[in-house]
């Protein structure tokens, strides 16, 4: 056998294997997307029909009927975007306070700060159920961020960029006593972008796929974010897989296109950092 | 996460120049600094010591307390939640469920990324489509995986089972038969990691420098034993990260295991530790917040055990680079 | 399922429970009972009250459930325009909002009207905050005799009807007459015991040419409430105590008696592949009717209108029967217990006025006219006995036939403590333990004995640590 039919067979190989892979993977995607559009009729028969028979529009009216669908997606944009940028501006002052900042205790402070990141979340998600329950904060916006107001993750990648720059741009700090804020806004988070914009992309996604303490603080619909609703249309006595799956298709769309077409900023966002 | 030391010292260093300087007004200035640092240390500090310091400490007074019936703490009982959690063969049930859920997903998932990042580096036409479709199920949460899953897994008129009876084959309890629910969810949780670990590696891979792997085509290395020799360790960091990563998933993944498999699933056989606080502190009306604390405890423990252990590979890696 | 607690003791707790009695004497003009051994007022209460009292009524009805709460809500409101106004505020499912309740009897903020589900019952109860319903219908010399007695047979906690019934269900077998009559069967003569239900199971059980079951005979979720009422059809208590009634139960009965002859018997059927397994959850069981993948169900009232509907649309369309829930054996005389849910006032901290008020309500809500309209919006069983000879409610039978099955079903029920079912203030969780023991030995090789007898000891667990928790 030639090197060159040898190549062939091993490329042909390599697509056999890439191409199942590929179905295996995308099939879930496919069947939500497919599902959303499907008559009853097509999913609740045994077997379950693969294309649908018909397309049904109405799906996507029943879902917003069912579930507030609408005000879950604002519940989610909003909780998760008040996270990114309150996490954002207080690591920029914390890490702005690390490196260009005098202090004393610095590293015993540095260091409880990273201390908190090996603390599971879950480990004391009860005690803090019961803060925000004994405060009577439960279903409301409160509840859903206040916790993740601070990070010490985002703290401790902005201090590792800042001691990137230059001893001139840190000891202009310094010589200009004064205006720390605006040396802070002018020159250091320019500069900082990328990781910022890594930190806000990181921040964003935790805090929309969070599951477990929405669902310890909030029960009323309104106040649910998306996860819980998606998770509610499959739990609830009338769970019907027409809804379910129209109610997933609308939650992942916007993700979605982010994957397809947002690849790279994603990439870099996420792995930037803890990488290297 | 890298090292704790870095350059805090040089921060220091010219804070002592600094002081040095000597005069007057610059250190009134500085002293307004400190005080500037502690301000704007504050926001962090505050949420840190309200919502996981004062927990930290709450979680073991919880564990130490029985509760009444509306779910209030009510009087000290010492170690008893302890006593009877280590004397309960459900409690090592749920160590090893959790081991074996964290090991099956974790394993797959990297090797199953890596294996795909691989052979999409073969240099075949329809790569881009490829990677966007393996990354696909990135753009999935965990509870609108899980709720997909659900739905395809559904006993009779899911569409795994609809397919099964194409072939020919028996229908699978996937999430009612107790010899399966801790592989359905699994898939699941390895079918949400992938597109992740496959983003993070095809970067890993695209940011090798393309000279060193034609100077190892030349060198005669190619296939299997180009990626040995070359690609896999250039990879890794990632390989490394990844595994940290997934493994800190797969202990706390919560979503997938409420939606796919409630209380545990059929016999229990899905039931985690992270599962396991949910399970006796909030699930089907449950309100023993002192066992649940008990638990938490442990994961505390298992969690801090494994950075530690993570710590040093990475100390050892630094050492040898 | 989650929701509770304040961080404070209970001993701080009952400090500023005091001081919230206290305060809120101080801000209602009428006359205060205190806490609820603090008797029970009358008439006269709700008369001299000044200005209109404000109720709030927390429920867990959702969709057109919710509307139909509503819908009763305005009617009452507009009766009693100027004189008491109800706000209704929808709380999450049952789980939820009995949750909330817990948080709310820590944080002084109970709602003046809570509905809860049956199994909350024993809870309720325990919570000491409720005024029964018994007390006040004795204080007026109103007479509870309109209510359908196998209802308020359940909500019979120490002789005295608790909480108001408002929303009720009784247990059902579905059949898919299509299926029936292809097997040779008459939906018009149903199985009656478990027994004949299983010899039916084998007869629909249709295969393939390839072996594949194409149609199980037999399908229903792996549920606790099912045992519940086999266990009250047979007559036998199915917790001690009088089924919970006279004292706190102590031990639920699911090593022997109904929950070992369901188990087997269910157990049976699947793995001889008569019986489809669908597990706990019971949207599943349903969807599996719907598609006419099984030819009986068992389900509750609840679920009629659903399947009915289902049936008519379905690729091969079919019609639904009904028959009466199966007994284990012909001869059981009890009937099922009723699930569904109930009205409470609740008692601690709300003015004397307030609690004549939701007692006001809570007789409207279950009033024949409303019920009658209630059963006719949702489904469920109309808890008013005359509610049955309302126009509204005739007309409604006549369009679904099938309904009367579970009004003769529940008709021939003597009540007795057996057919009041078990209270638990455990039950859910009771409930789980059972259902995960059943689960076990239909699908590995366990045996019922081994299976239910771990699932007996660890509701053991579950009950004594309630009731150790309920003394403090």
């Amino acid at each position: 056998m030639s090197a060159l039919v040898k190549d062939r067979i091993a490329k042909v190989l390599v697509y056999l294997v890439l191409i199942i892979a590929a179905l295996a993977v995308v099939f879930p995607v496919y069947y939500a997307l497919a599902g959303s559009i499907m008559p009853t009729r097509d999913l609740i028969k045994a077997p379950p029909a693969l294309v649908p028979s018909g397309i049904h529009p109405g799906n996507f009216a029943d879902v917003f009927h069912a579930i507030p669908l609408g005000r879950q997606y604002l519940n989610s944009v909003v909780v998760a975007g008040i996270i990114t940028v309150a996490q954002v501006l207080t690591s920029l002052l914390a890490a702005y306070a690390f490196v260009f900042l005098p202090m004393k205790w610095r590293k015993a402070v540095f260091g409880l700060f990273l201390a908190t990141l090996m603390i599971p979340w879950e480990a004391i998600i009860i005690p803090n159920y019961k803060t925000i329950s004994n405060a009577h904060l439960a279903n409301t916006y409160f509840a859903l961020v206040l916790p993740f107001l601070a990070s010490a993750f985002g703290t401790f990648m902005l201090r590792q960029s800042f001691l990137q720059f230059p001893m001139e741009l840190r000891d202009a700090a310094k010589i200009d006593g004064s205006g720390h804020l605006r040396f802070l806004w002018r020159v250091v988070v320019p500069v900082s972008r990328p990781t910022i914009a890594a930190i806000a992309v990181y921040s964003f996604l935790s805090a929309w796929n969070q599951y477990f303490w929405p669902l310890l603080v909030t029960d009323d619909p309104k106040m649910q974010t998306l996860q819980l609703g998606m998770s509610q249309l499959n739990n609830s006595e009338s769970a019907d897989p027409r809804l379910i799956l129209a109610g997933v298709a609308c939650s992942v769309l916007p993700t979605l296109l982010l994957v397809v077409f947002g690849q790279k900023f994603i990439v870099k966002g996420l792995t930037s950092g803890a990488v290297k | 996460m890298t090292a704790l030391d870095g350059a805090s010292h040089d921060a220091d260093a010219t804070l002592a120049v600094a002081r040095g300087g000597g005069v007057r007004r610059r250190s009134a200035l500085l002293s307004r600094d400190h005080g500037l640092a502690w301000l704007f240390l504050l926001p962090s500090l505050a949420i840190f010591a309200i919502f996981i310091l004062y927990p930290l400490v709450q979680s073991f007074v919880l564990s130490t307390h029985g509760s009444d019936i509306f779910g209030n703490s009510s009087r000290f009982v010492g170690l008893k939640h302890f006593r009877e959690m280590f004397s309960d063969s459900g409690f090592y049930k749920v160590l090893g469920t959790t081991a074996m859920f964290t090991v099956m997903t974790v394993i797959p998932g990297v090797l199953g990324a890596l294996a795909l990042v691989l052979l999409m580096e073969s240099r075949i036409r329809g790569i881009r489509i490829f990677r966007s479709a393996f990354a696909l199920p990135f753009a999935f949460s965990a509870a609108s995986a899980s709720v997909i899953f659900a739905v395809i897994y559904n006993p009779a008129v899911g569409i795994a089972n609809g397919m099964l009876a194409h072939f020919g084959t028996k229908p699978v309890g996937w999430l009612t038969d107790p010899k399966w629910v801790l592989l359905s969810v699994v898939v699941v949780q390895v079918w949400m990691t992938l597109g992740y670990n496959v983003l993070v590696l095809s970067a890993g891979v695209a940011a090798i420098p393309g000279d060193i792997i034609e100077a190892a085509r030349l060198d005669g290395a190619t296939g299997w034993r180009l990626h040995r020799s070359v690609v896999m360790p250039l990879l890794s960091p990632q390989l490394f990260f990844l595994t940290v990563v997934s493994t800190i998933n797969s202990l706390q993944a919560f979503a997938s295991i409420r939606i796919l498999a409630p209380e545990g699933g059929p016999g229990g056989k899905a039931m985690t530790l992270v599962y396991a606080i949910y399970n006796k502190g909030f699930e089907n009306g449950n309100s023993d917040l002192g066992t649940a604390s008990a638990y938490a405890i442990v994961l505390l423990f298992i969690v801090l055990v494994l950075t530690a252990i993570q710590f040093g590979v990475l100390e050892r890696k630094v050492f040898y680079r | 399922m989650r929701r509770t607690l304040r961080a404070r003791s209970l001993r701080v707790a009952a400090g500023l429970l005091a001081a919230g009695v206290a305060l809120s004497a101080c801000s209602s003009s009428s006359s205060k009972g205190g806490s609820s051994s603090g008797g029970v007022p009358g008439a006269d209460a709700l008369t001299n009250a000044k200005g209109v009292v404000n109720l709030t009524f927390w429920h867990s009805m959702q969709g057109t459930n919710q509307t139909a709460v509503t819908a009763i809500v305005n009617a009452f409101n507009t009766k009693y325009q100027g004189k008491i106004h109800v706000t209704d505020s929808f709380q999450g499912s049952y789980d939820d909002a009995i949750a909330k309740y817990k948080t709310a009897v820590s944080s002084h903020s109970t709602p003046s009207i809570m509905q809860i589900y049956d199994v909350g019952t024993r809870f309720m109860v325990d919570s000491k905050q409720t005024v029964p319903i018994a007390d006040l219908a004795a204080k007026d010399g109103y007479s509870l005799s309109d209510l359908q007695p196998n209802i308020s047979n359940y909500f019979t906690v120490g002789g005295k009807l608790q909480s108001m019934p408002f929303n009720s269900s009784a247990p059902l077998l579905y059949i898919n007459a299509e299926a029936f009559k292809k097997a040779g069967l008459d939906p018009a003569n149903p199985p009656k015991t478990l027994a004949d239900l299983a010899d039916d199971a084998k007869k629909l059980t249709v295969k393939d040419s390839s072996g594949k079951t194409t149609q199980y005979g037999f399908g229903a979720a792996d549920y606790g409430w099912f045992v519940e009422q086999l266990a009250a059809e047979s007559g036998a208590l199915y917790c001690d105590n009088g089924n919970g009634r006279t004292a706190a139960a102590t031990k639920l009965n699911v090593t022997s008696g109904a929950a070992l002859t369901y188990t087997n018997w269910w157990s049976d059927l699947v793995k001889g592949g008569y019986a489809l397994n669908t597990g706990r959850p019971t949207p599943d069981a349903q969807a599996a009717f719907k598609a006419g993948k099984v030819a009986m169900n068992l389900e509750s009232t609840g679920v009629l209108g659903g399947y009915v509907d289902a049936g008519a649309k379905s690729a091969s369309p079919f019609t639904v029967a009904t028959a009466p829930f199966p007994k284990i054996s012909a001869s059981d005389s009890g009937g099922p217990v009723v699930g569904g849910a109930s009205l409470w006032i609740d008692r601690v901290g709300h003015s004397d006025a307030e609690v004549r008020a939701s007692w006001e309500f809570a007789k409207f809500a279950a009033s024949a006219q409303q019920q009658a309209g209630w059963h006719e919006a949702t489904g469920y069983f109309p808890v008013s006995i005359s509610a049955l000879q309302d126009p509204t409610d005739v007309a409604y039978r006549k369009a679904h036939p099938q309904f009367q099955t579970a009004i003769d079903e529940l008709q021939a029920t003597q009540p007795t403590p057996a057919t009041a079912g078990c209270l638990l203030g455990v039950m859910p969780q009771a409930r789980a333990d059972l259902e995960q023991a059943m689960l076990n030995v239909a699908t590995t090789s366990t045996s019922a004995d081994s299976a239910l007898s771990d699932a007996s000891s660890k509701i053991s667990k579950l009950i004594s640590d309630y009731n150790s928790a309920v003394s403090g």
